[in-house]
């Protein structure tokens, strides 16, 4: 019932998803089909299903739901030990990004169960069963579990994440006090996984114009960094009914972050900065 | 030509969580809200057009439907008031740790009940 | 069918800032704080019986502070009302009609507003 950190698997299994049908409301090319149904590995004792989105690029068919029987005993404890084991054991064309396998690169984000998280942090343990894995929420899938993100690098690179400084370069660094420097703890850290921002259902209905949760907690770090001097311009910037003010405080962005930073507080912050500023 | 590039799923495969349910919640009970406060318009004008009208506006809303419209305006209302101060709170910058929302979430939701019932026990007519 | 090429960046940017937007989240929040007491000063007077029958609703309305309160919330009411459903119709409707509902939403807050405080009014003066 109380939820203490975002790592917390939910307790109850159901609903993994709200009760309608699979393709209500879905455009005509996104719709998702029944796939293959591969078999047990012989031998095996403990098996998870897994129920994997697919989408091949170079076919005409749309996307479809394969369904796969991992060998618990056989393969690494993470859902990305079991990607893997499945791409070298089963089906070589099972594509999804990966690189770190520790939760710090952000690259196998992806929606587990119905929530957005790493797999190379989610214990298979923890899945339901079948477990349901697709890419990203509300993102053009390029192949299977890869979904194209350059809309959303896009608006990360709109809020300028770089310091903005016309005072020359210091011989050494820019001084920063602990406390300034703390002041960005909570928000340096962000991988850039975009869980938040694809799990944002304000997102979902106004992504091109919203900026999302990812992209704000950033323009937020960049605007509590003591040595930046652009403030003014970055706030005019977020000036925009749009751009900034989607946010209705929602909160699933905090909820899903797979680094258990906090999008919500930074935006508040933000809007509080754009009162500061009026009065 | 290649099929094209379809989009993932976004509400039909999401889970639905205590953030994202009571913000619907917040969002629905506004839209009945707005609607009710349109009513309270004209329910004031039933009263400053005498008697008879109030008496029939007053006859509508203690019918079975108009009870059943009000005690649900009435959920609305406590419901939209809890959280919107809930929202407050946010908007001040604190209460965003997981367990506050989590915690917040469910005392608004028993709170507005509780006061909504109480109400209505309360209604003398 | 036309494939429309726009580069991330220049989707991104769309049409630049508006310049606006904080006064109408402050304006809402404003609106928001002075309805929680009217809101349930309204409640309580309600289930008090303020309103049972006419007569106790024209005696109820009498007394200039019962009126000033009750135009207050009528005011605070539907400004609030017109700045939500405006949020809601910017979230959902995505096409031009947008700005046509938004203004209708505005126009018709405004005179649920009017006719609210002319009735209160009218009841107020009543013998």
């Amino acid at each position: 019932m109380i939820v203490d950190r975002s790592d917390e698997v939910p307790r109850l299994k159901w609903p993994r998803r709200f009760p309608v049908p699979r393709n209500l409301g879905v455009a005509v090319h996104s719709r998702i089909a029944e796939g293959k149904s591969w078999p047990a590995p012989e031998g095996a004792t403990r098996i998870a299903t897994l129920r994997i989105y697919r989408f091949d690029p170079d076919g005409m068919a749309g996307p479809r739901l394969d369904t796969f029987r991992v060998d618990l005993d056989d393969c690494g404890p993470m859902l990305l030990d079991a990607l893997i084991w499945i791409k070298s054991r089963i089906d070589t064309t099972l594509t999804f990004r990966h690189s770190c396998r520790e939760g710090v690169c952000g690259s196998c984000a992806m929606t587990i169960d119905g929530t957005n998280w790493t797999a190379c942090t989610r214990a298979m343990a923890d899945l339901a069963q079948p477990a349901m894995i697709f890419p990203l929420a509300n993102l053009p899938v390029i192949k299977d579990l890869v979904p194209d993100q350059s809309h959303l690098f896009a608006q990360y690179e709109m809020i300028e994440p770089w310091l903005h400084a016309e005072t020359p370069a210091p011989e050494r660094e820019r001084l920063q006090s602990p406390r300034e420097r703390a002041a960005l703890d909570g928000y340096y850290e962000c991988i850039l996984c975009f869980c938040c921002t694809s799990g944002c259902p304000s997102h979902w209905w106004n992504g091109d114009r919203f900026l999302g949760p990812a992209t704000l907690l950033q323009a937020w770090r960049w605007l509590a960094d003591s040595r930046d001097e652009g403030r003014g311009e970055r706030l005019d910037a977020l000036e925009d009914p749009f751009r900034l003010y989607r946010c209705h405080t929602i909160l699933n962005c905090t909820r899903t972050c797979p680094r258990g930073l906090n999008p919500g507080r930074a935006i508040a912050e933000i809007k509080k900065k754009m009162i500061e500023r009026q009065g | 030509m290649s099929h094209r590039r379809p989009k993932s799923p976004n509400m039909q495969n999401y889970r639905p969580q205590l953030t994202s349910v009571l913000s619907f919640g917040h969002r629905l009970s506004g839209v009945a809200l707005s609607l009710g406060a349109f009513g309270l318009a004209g329910w004031l004008m039933a009263g400053a057009s005498g008697q008879d009208a109030f008496g029939s506006a007053q006859a509508l809303l203690l019918s079975v439907p108009g009870r059943i419209a009000l005690f649900l305006v009435t959920l609305a209302l406590f419901y939209h008031l809890c959280n919107g101060v809930r929202h407050l709170v946010w908007d001040s910058g604190r209460g965003f740790e997981l367990r506050a929302i989590y915690a917040g979430g469910w005392t608004v939701v028993g709170t507005s009940l509780i006061l909504a019932l109480a109400l209505w026990t309360w209604w003398p007519a | 069918m036309t494939i429309r090429h726009i580069p991330p960046f220049a989707r991104a940017r769309g049409l630049g800032a508006a310049g606006h937007g904080t006064a109408h989240w402050w304006a809402q929040r404003v609106s928001a704080a002075g309805l929680v007491p009217l809101v349930l000063w309204f409640a309580l007077a309600l289930a008090g019986g303020a309103a049972a029958d006419h007569a106790k609703l024209v005696a109820w309305l009498a007394a200039p502070l019962n009126s000033g309160l009750m135009i207050l919330l009528l005011m605070a009411g539907f400004h609030h009302a017109a700045l939500g459903l405006q949020v809601l119709a910017e979230d959902y409707i995505h096409s031009g009609a947008r700005f046509v509902a938004v203004a209708a939403i505005q126009l018709a807050c405004f005179a649920g507003a009017v006719f609210g405080i002319a009735s209160v009014l009218r009841v107020a003066l009543m013998p």
